[in-house]
Parts: C-alpha cells; sequence; structure tokens
C-alpha cells in the first residue's frame, strides 16, 4: 500500500481511524471527539466527513452498524475492522516520519 | 488490499440503500441541534446554526453516494435519460444529426466493403499468401484468347504445351495450376441454358486448397490425355440456386450436347483463381475441344490462353521461383522458336532474348475485372470520403451552434452546484447517444444498401463477383470513429463553459454571442459549400459524359436494333454443321414479320470484344518496324445492310458469296486509307491473314468507319470477310433491324430459332441501347452515385449554413430592431443578411472552384467528351450553390425583419 501522497485527506483518514480505535461512535461523536481533543483547532466539516466515513467504509477498514445513540435515537455507529487497525498502524507510521522529516528540515535550515 | 477488494464486492453485490445516507445525515443535523440548544439557543435558531455548520446537505449526500465503488452506472443512466430528455426537446436538431452519422456510417461501409473485396481481399483459399501469378514479357506471335489483363511486359495468357513443361520440368512450386474461362450449353433435366464455365487443370483444387462440399473435386487423374475426362465439378451457387442442393454426385449433364458426370460441388465461398470468373461448373482442360469446340488448343504452342497461378514451397519467395524458373522458359521459348514462320534475328530477340517469365505475389489472384473496376470504385470512395467528411462537419456545426445558445442553461446548472465532471459526462451522454442512434440505423441500412448496389452492379446477369456480406472491419472502424466523433464534438462546449464566470454567463442575454462559436461556425459553413462544390461538379462532368456517349455517333444506326447469341457448338452441333444451321436461323429471321433485316458476326459490336490480327496487302510494302493490327470479324452476308454502316464504293456482300466462290471481303475507310491513299483505290486488291494463304480474299467494298469496341473508343480499322467463307465454324452474335420496338420482336426470334431445334439456345437476347448502356456500367455508377451525393451534399450544406445564418440573425435580433426603430427598411435589413449569406458562399466557392479543378484531373479518364473545366458545369455549380445561399439567407433574414422592434428590443 503507498502512503497517501495527499495530506489533508490522508490527515482526515488518519484522524477518523485514530478516533474509532478508541471506541465504535457515530459520524456528529467522531467530529466532536475531533474538536474537543484538538482543543478546537480541528474544526472537521461535515461536507467531507461523511465522504470520508462511507470511503473508508468501501475500503473495508471501518464497519458500520445501527444502534441506538446516547440520546435513543438510531445512529450509525462505525468501528474498526481488523484490515483498519492494520492501516492505521501503516498510516500513523507514514505521519511520524513524514513529521519527522519536516522536522529535521524546520530544524536545520 | 484484498480486503478492500472484497468489501467492494460485497457492496457491489448487496448495494446501499440511498436512505441509510438520509437518515445517517439527518441524525446528525439533529444531534448538532440538540447540541446547540444545549448550549443554550432557541430551538429555530439551534436548527439554522447546526445547517449553516453543516454546509450543503444534498452535496454531502451526492458525495457520499458516489463514495461507492460502482458509482457511475446510476449517474450514467441519469444522463443518459436526460440526455433523451435534451434531444427530444430539439427534435429537427436531432434527427438531422443522427440521420446523418447514418448515412456516414451505412455508405462508408457499403462501398468500402465493394472496394475490399475488389483490391484489397485475397483469395479464399487456404494460405493464399503462398500463391504466384505468373506472366511473362516478350514477343506471342499466334492466336491469344484473352479476357484482358495484359500490360506492357506483362502477358498473363500462356499455351498449355508451355504450361506442362513448367509443371512437369521444376519442381520449384509446389503446385502450378491453370485455367481458362468460357462459357458452355448446359442441359439439365431437359432444360437449357448457357453458363459461365472454367477449364480447369486436375491439380486446380487442391493446390488451392478448396475443399468439397458434396463428393470429390477433381484431381490429377481427371487430366489424363485429351477427351477422356468428361467429369464435371458444380460450383455451390450453381447447385444451391439450380440443382435445388440434390444428391447431384453421379448423375449426368450435358455440357455443349456431350454426357459429363458431376464427381463433386465445391464448397460455399470459392469462384475462382481469377477475381471476377463466377464458373457455375468447372471441367478438366482435357475436354478442351467440347467446352470450346471451334479450337484445338492442347498441342498448339503458338495458342496464348490459359491464366497460370502456382503455390510457393514454403518459405520460397517470388523471386526464388523466378530465378528457377526463367532458364527452363527460355529454353522452351527457343525450343518454340524454330517452329516460327519469320527466323529473322530481330524476330529471335523479341521471341527468346528479350522474353521473361515474371512470378508475381498473387494472394489477390490474377484479374482484369479488378484493373476495370479499381478506378470507378477509387473515384466513388473518394466522392464518398468528401460527402462523410461533411456529414462529420455538419454534426459539429449543429452541435455547436446549439451548444453555444446553452450558456445560460449551463451557468444555471453550475450555480446549482454541477461539478465540471458532471456537467462534462452530461455532454459525454448527449454526444453518445446520437453516436449510438447514427450507428443503429447506419447498421440496419448498410446491407439494404450494400445489396441494391451490388443488383445495380449485376443488373444484367445473375452473376455478382460481388457478395453481399458487409466487411466487419470495416464496419467496426466506421462505428468506432464515428463514435469518437460525435463524442469530441459533444464535448468540445465543455471547453467554452468550463468554469465559467458564473454571475456574468446569468447576467449575459441567452442569445449572447460567442464571438468563436461564430467562426467556426462560419468555417464548417464554408467546408460544406466547398465539399458540395465539389461533388456538384463531380455529378455535372459525369452527367455529361453518359449524355456524350449516349449522342456519340457509332457509325451505325442503335435504334431498333437487336442483339442475341446463338452457338450451336454449345448445343452438341459437329463442326462441320455449325455454319448450315446458323445459315438456317438468318434466313428463318429474315422472313418474321416486323424484322427489316438480320446480319450477324462473330465478334460483338460494342461489347467490348477484339478479334484483332495482322493483315497482308498484297502489293503493299510494310514500311520497316509497321505493325498495323486490323478488326477481322467473320460476318454473315446481309450484316453491313443490317446494322446500316454506309457503302463508300464498291458493293455489299452478296448471297452469291457463298462458301464455294471467290472469298471476298469489305474493308473500312480507316484501313482503305492506310494501305491505299484513297477509299476507291481499295477496290480489287487482295488481302489475306499473314501465313494464312487460304484467307485470302479480294476487296469488293468499302464501307464507312464504325464504332466497335466499345462507344467511347474511336474506329479501328477492319476488314470484314464472311463467315460462311471461314476456315472454321463459329459461334455468331446476331443483329436484328425491327420496324417496331425490337422488345415485341424478342417472342418470335425465340420460336423461330427454337423451330429450327429446341436444343439451339439463344442467350444475352436485349436491344442494342441496352448493350450500350450495360457497357457504360461504370460510368453510369459513377454518375448515379456522384449525383446522390451532389444533391445529398448540397442539401446538408443548406442545412448548414441555414444554422449558422439563423444562429448569427437571432443574435444579432436586438440589432436589427434598434436599426428599423432607426427608420431601416425590411428590403435593407433582409438584403445585408442574404448579402451576408452571399459573401460566405462566395468565399467558399472562390476557393473551391480551383480546387475542383485541380481534383477533377484525377477523374479524367473516366470522362467523355467534357472537359475538366467545362464552364456549363462549373456554372451550373455556382449557380446552384449561389441560389442556395440566397434560400438558407432569406428564411432566417425574414423571421428577423419581421419582428416587431419595439419587442425586439425588449428581449432579454
Amino acid at each position: 500500500m503507498p502512503p497517501s501522497t495527499d495530506l489533508l485527506q490522508g490527515t482526515l483518514d488518519l484522524l477518523i481511524l485514530k478516533t474509532l480505535a478508541l471506541e465504535p461512535a457515530h459520524g456528529w461523536g467522531i467530529a466532536q471527539r475531533i474538536q474537543q481533543v484538538s482543543n478546537h483547532i480541528l474544526q472537521i466539516g461535515q461536507g467531507s466527513l461523511y465522504p470520508a466515513l462511507h470511503r473508508l467504509e468501501y475500503k473495508g477498514w471501518i464497519q458500520a452498524e445501527w444502534g441506538a445513540s446516547e440520546n435513543n435515537r438510531r445512529a450509525r455507529f462505525y468501528s474498526l475492522t481488523r484490515a483498519g487497525k492494520k492501516q492505521l498502524s501503516t498510516e500513523l507510521a507514514n505521519w511520524d516520519r513524514l513529521t519527522g522529516a519536516i522536522d529535521l528540515v524546520l530544524e536545520r535550515v | 488490499m484484498i480486503s478492500e477488494w472484497l468489501s467492494r464486492l460485497r457492496f457491489l453485490l448487496k448495494g446501499k440503500p440511498g436512505l441509510e445516507v438520509d437518515e445517517e445525515l439527518q441524525f446528525h443535523l439533529e444531534r448538532q441541534t440538540q447540541a446547540n440548544m444545549a448550549a443554550g439557543l432557541s430551538s429555530g435558531e439551534a436548527r439554522r446554526q447546526a445547517a449553516i455548520a453543516f454546509g450543503g446537505l444534498e452535496r454531502a449526500r451526492e458525495q457520499c453516494l458516489e463514495q461507492r465503488p460502482a458509482w457511475f452506472l446510476e449517474p450514467l443512466l441519469r444522463d443518459l435519460r436526460y440526455g433523451v430528455r435534451g434531444l427530444r426537446r430539439n427534435p429537427g436538431f436531432a434527427t438531422v444529426a443522427i440521420l446523418t452519422l447514418a448515412l456516414a456510417i451505412g455508405a462508408n461501409t457499403t462501398v468500402f466493403s465493394l472496394l475490399d473485396q475488389a483490391l484489397l481481399r485475397a483469395l479464399p483459399v487456404s494460405d493464399p499468401s503462398q500463391l504466384v501469378v505468373l506472366s511473362f514479357a516478350g514477343a506471342s506471335p499466334g492466336h491469344t484468347r484473352s479476357d484482358g489483363g495484359d500490360r506492357p511486359g506483362h502477358r498473363y495468357y500462356f499455351s498449355y504445351p508451355m504450361y506442362l513443361a513448367l509443371r512437369d520440368q521444376s519442381t520449384v512450386c509446389n503446385g502450378l495450376i491453370a485455367s481458362a474461362s468460357v462459357t458452355v450449353g448446359v442441359i439439365w433435366s431437359n432444360h437449357a441454358e448457357t453458363v459461365p464455365a472454367e477449364l480447369v487443370t486436375g491439380n486446380y483444387f487442391q493446390t488451392l486448397g478448396v475443399r468439397p462440399r458434396l463428393g470429390r473435386l477433381l484431381v490429377a487423374g481427371d487430366e489424363t490425355s485429351e477427351g477422356s475426362n468428361p467429369v464435371a465439378v458444380l460450383s455451390f451457387d450453381y447447385w444451391k440456386t439450380h440443382l435445388s442442393e440434390s444428391p447431384v454426385v453421379g448423375k449426368t449433364l450435358l455440357v455443349n450436347g456431350t454426357p459429363f458426370t458431376i464427381v463433386g460441388v465445391a464448397s460455399p465461398g470459392f469462384q475462382s483463381m481469377v477475381w471476377g470468373h463466377v464458373p457455375d461448373l468447372y471441367v478438366p482442360l482435357t475436354m478442351q475441344h467440347i467446352v470450346i469446340p471451334e479450337w484445338t488448343l492442347l498441342r498448339d504452342q503458338q495458342f496464348y490462353w490459359l491464366n497460370l497461378v502456382g503455390r510457393l514451397r514454403t518459405n520460397g519467395t517470388p523471386a526464388q521461383a523466378a530465378t528457377a524458373l526463367n532458364p527452363l522458359f527460355h529454353s522452351l521459348r527457343a525450343a518454340e522458336f524454330t517452329f516460327l514462320p519469320d527466323q529473322s534475328a530481330k524476330a529471335r530477340g523479341e521471341f527468346v532474348s528479350d522474353s521473361h517469365l515474371n512470378v508475381d505475389a498473387g494472394a489477390q489472384g490474377f484479374s482484369p475485372l479488378r484493373e476495370d473496376v479499381r478506378m470507378p470504385l477509387t473515384i466513388i470512395m473518394g466522392m464518398l470520403v468528401l460527402v462523410v467528411g461533411m456529414a462529420i462537419v455538419n454534426v459539429a456545426s449543429l452541435l455547436l451552434v446549439r451548444a453555444a445558445g446553452r450558456g445560460r442553461e449551463f451557468a444555471l446548472r453550475y450555480a446549482l452546484g454541477a461539478t465540471n465532471g458532471q456537467v462534462f459526462r452530461q455532454l459525454l451522454a448527449e454526444g453518445m447517444l446520437l453516436g449510438v442512434g447514427g450507428v443503429g440505423i447506419g447498421l440496419i441500412l448498410a446491407p439494404q444498401v450494400l445489396r441494391v448496389l451490388i443488383r445495380w452492379t449485376a443488373q444484367r446477369s445473375s452473376h455478382s463477383v460481388f457478395v453481399p456480406t458487409l466487411d466487419w472491419r470495416v464496419l467496426w472502424f466506421t462505428i468506432a470513429a464515428t463514435l469518437l466523433a460525435s463524442l469530441l464534438f459533444s464535448l468540445a462546449p465543455a471547453v467554452q463553459f468550463w468554469n465559467p464566470r458564473l454571475t456574468e454567463a446569468l447576467k449575459r442575454p441567452a442569445d449572447a454571442r460567442t464571438g468563436g462559436t461564430l467562426r467556426f461556425g462560419r468555417t464548417c459553413a464554408r467546408l460544406q459549400i466547398g465539399f458540395s462544390l465539389l461533388l456538384i461538379v463531380a455529378a455535372g462532368l459525369f452527367v455529361r459524359t453518359i449524355q456524350n456517349l449516349r449522342n456519340v455517333n457509332a457509325g451505325f444506326e442503335t435504334d431498333h436494333l437487336l442483339a442475341f447469341n446463338l452457338a450451336p457448338g454449345l448445343a452438341g452441333y459437329a463442326p462441320s454443321q455449325i455454319a448450315p444451321v446458323e445459315q438456317r436461323a438468318l434466313e428463318a429471321i429474315a422472313i418474321l414479320p416486323g424484322v427489316r433485316a438480320v446480319g450477324a458476326t462473330n465478334d460483338p459490336d460494342l461489347a467490348d470484344n477484339n478479334v484483332i490480327g495482322g493483315v497482308v496487302v498484297a502489293g503493299y510494302t510494310p514500311k520497316p518496324d509497321e505493325e498495323f493490327d486490323v478488326e477481322v470479324p467473320w460476318v454473315s452476308d446481309g450484316y453491313l445492310q443490317a446494322l446500316r454502316i454506309p457503302l463508300l464504293a464498291g458493293r455489299y456482300f452478296a448471297a452469291a458469296d457463298s462458301a464455294t466462290a471467290q472469298k471476298v471481303a469489305i474493308v473500312n475507310e480507316s484501313l482503305a486509307r492506310h494501305f491505299f491513299g484513297s477509299v476507291p483505290a481499295a477496290l480489287g486488291h487482295h488481302i489475306s491473314r499473314p501465313n494464312r494463304p487460304v484467307t485470302d480474299a479480294v476487296i469488293v467494298g468499302v464501307v464507312g468507319d464504325a464504332r466497335h469496341t466499345t462507344v467511347r473508343d474511336p474506329a479501328i480499322p477492319t476488314s470484314y470477310t464472311l463467315f460462311a467463307q471461314a476456315e472454321r465454324p463459329c459461334a455468331l452474335t446476331f443483329y436484328v433491324r425491327t420496324w417496331q420496338a425490337p422488345a415485341t420482336s424478342a417472342h418470335t426470334i425465340g420460336a423461330a430459332i427454337a423451330n429450327i431445334d429446341s436444343k439451339l439456345m439463344v442467350s444475352d437476347l436485349s436491344t442494342m441501347n441496352d448493350e450500350i448502356d450495360g457497357s457504360m456500367l461504370a460510368e453510369r455508377t459513377i454518375a448515379l452515385l456522384s449525383t446522390i451525393f451532389g444533391i445529398l451534399a448540397t442539401l446538408l450544406a443548406g442545412i448548414g449554413l441555414y444554422g449558422i445564418l439563423a444562429y448569427w440573425t437571432v443574435q444579432r435580433t436586438r440589432e436589427i430592431g434598434i436599426r428599423m426603430a432607426l427608420g431601416a427598411e425590411r428590403r435593407t435589413v433582409i438584403g445585408g443578411i442574404v448579402r451576408e449569406a452571399m459573401m460566405l458562399a462566395g468565399s467558399a466557392i472562390a476557393v473551391a472552384v480551383p480546387l475542383a479543378m485541380l481534383a477533377s484531373q484525377a477523374l479524367r479518364s473516366q470522362l467523355y467528351g467534357v472537359s475538366t473545366s467545362d464552364a456549363g458545369v462549373y456554372g451550373t455549380g455556382i449557380m446552384i450553390i449561389g441560389l442556395l445561399a440566397v434560400l438558407a439567407g432569406y428564411i432566417p433574414a425574414r423571421r428577423a425583419a419581421a419582428v416587431d422592434p419595439a419587442h425586439a428590443l425588449r428581449t432579454d
């Protein structure tokens, strides 16, 4: 699997996978969590969140199930698949490599 | 990776209902609203904030659905539905575009299929690339029995002894075969008819690799010795159409009155090693004396009548074969030379030293017909390319004009959130619909057109060399090209609308001019006018050619003249009985009611047929190297009178010039002038064929020159002698001059001949004028097709010109309104637009006329009596185009001028 070169898209995928690695969540929950954890720096546009979720689902990295939400409504809960876990570690490694490389450049120059 | 594909597959099979996405997104909005309310907003404001934060709900939904791996099918269907609706809104445009494309496909595929069959396709035999065609350079004194096809340095006809020697004394070929085309009389279950046949060698089928459909084909054992192989193989088509596919093997049919045993039927599709021969049956060469009763050819070294084809050994090349065969060929020629009368060194040089055997690659087989059809087919194909080019330009300009009027539609769609990709797909779908529609109709059309064309080319006989099967490679190519072209042109507008400045486009009036479109449209219109002028000129030149050919003074009267063939030899008459029965037939016809005169010849007139040879005139010393070949027909004593060839001096033949009387000849004016300087001087001189003293005849008359080969060819010097005084019998063509319409006499003539002997077969009965028309088939076909193409092209050009002018005037409606409000007269307005049309046409004509003059040079060989820069033809063409331009300009101009100025000013 070649590393994703599209930084933005790759980053969103990484954030979603990482968030889902903790526990299954529905779309709104994922957006909220990323927002909270990043101290409101990362605002996930819903317009790109849901297409990304569906894309990851089609790729087989996450799977969806209907369940009851915290307010007792029917919601679609996403969880990580085995392939997704593997993909997460690959993407994390890529991320480390990338930020490490950027750090190096920033320190030297 | 694999899991990804598995997951895709799962979704592809199971799908995911679109409703789920709706519910999911709805949940998100509700949850956000709830959160906002929890943060203290009113319920309405909370909902509003949630919606703003979410952005375009519909777009997010679309994008979610598009993530699906197999997303493209659904939108495609939607695009197609939308495309159909779009085209239905504009049915005129869609119809013209689809029909234009259909025409392009149908016509192109049809004509190219014929071209391919005639010029490109290999013979339907096994491994045709190994075949070679033999020909030779060098003198060929003696007789040649030829279907034509010879060219300088390449004589394609050989003697049987030469064939045998080349076949048996060399091993360089893996089989050497020979054939000659003949016409035979066949009697099968009491039904007599003349059919084309082929004399072939025993190894013919085996060498070509043709398989039997039934029974067996000929083998080497069927070519043993003269007269001992009365067997025949039928062609598949003959067996199917005439013998109703019955089990015929072992049965007997009569060929020229002699029983032949049918041994088998050839496989379907195979006709002959010579493209253009369509024999019904194949007979061993050794049966020549039955099949061609008037000649004895098998042992004659000086009779050239066989086409030779060889099969190379594996890995052999034609050059190797030529090197190997030439020493043998030279020694055979040297041996042959010792028997020739002229033993001079010069004759020896021409016959032996300068002779050479050519071995040429021959996958397509030898074919005199191919050379005849090459030029007409190429011309038709060339004209067709013009028409197809026009068709494509037409569709392109229609699409562009249409797209230009859709600027606002597309701007609106962009504004509603359409992406470039969606607009692109939409246009693609429309283009594809046009293309598929055109291909569909073209596919239905093409086989019909092909059948009609083939029937037309074979109108006078049931045997066409062309088979009515379309060439699939060509069909696929045309379909692909058409689809590609329609897609490309339908995408062109996409470039125009790519990322438009939306607000500007929306504000712009619906008919705002886009300079590029107009320019392109004008170029298209000019191209179309140019193309149609080219085609009109071609049509004009050929129509004039036909007129000229029909009006040629042939030197005899062609009206009220009926022609038919009678060959007693084909009905089994012995040689000594042939001339007497022919004489009886002449007498029987002469006394029929309605018949004014009857004559016969062994050398039919205006049938592209020649009997040519040298003559010796007593007392005339030829100039050095003089070669003066003359036409030497054998005729009946009433022939010249029946044809009404005028007598210039002396007398016509008379009944008194019988077989036993002094032999007499009548020469034509050209011959008299060549040998004797003047017409009267010819009388009383003796004329004979070289080395045949028995042919010596005294000239008793001189007649006017008459055209003989075809109406195109000038008259040939001719020496007529009597068939009754000839050395051997011959088949005759009868000419009957009638009082009433010739066709009405046909029945009584048939009855009169049957009355003499029911076995006698009257064949190819037709009027002289029909024969002449038949001999102009190529010219007439081109004239007909070019006229159709010309009309079509003019229509297309008219539509194109009208389209662009209509577009242009609609754009200027407001300007016209202002001008009329300021006092311009309607006439001035209309005049202005018509002038614009004329200018457009004029500039196109100015370029097209010199081009047409240049292009028509290529047609020169097919034209007759008309210059390639004929003022009448060009004038007519320019006039038609001018009229067209006026009409195409006047209609939209009148509409524009009829608009109320106040209304025009308010548009948009």
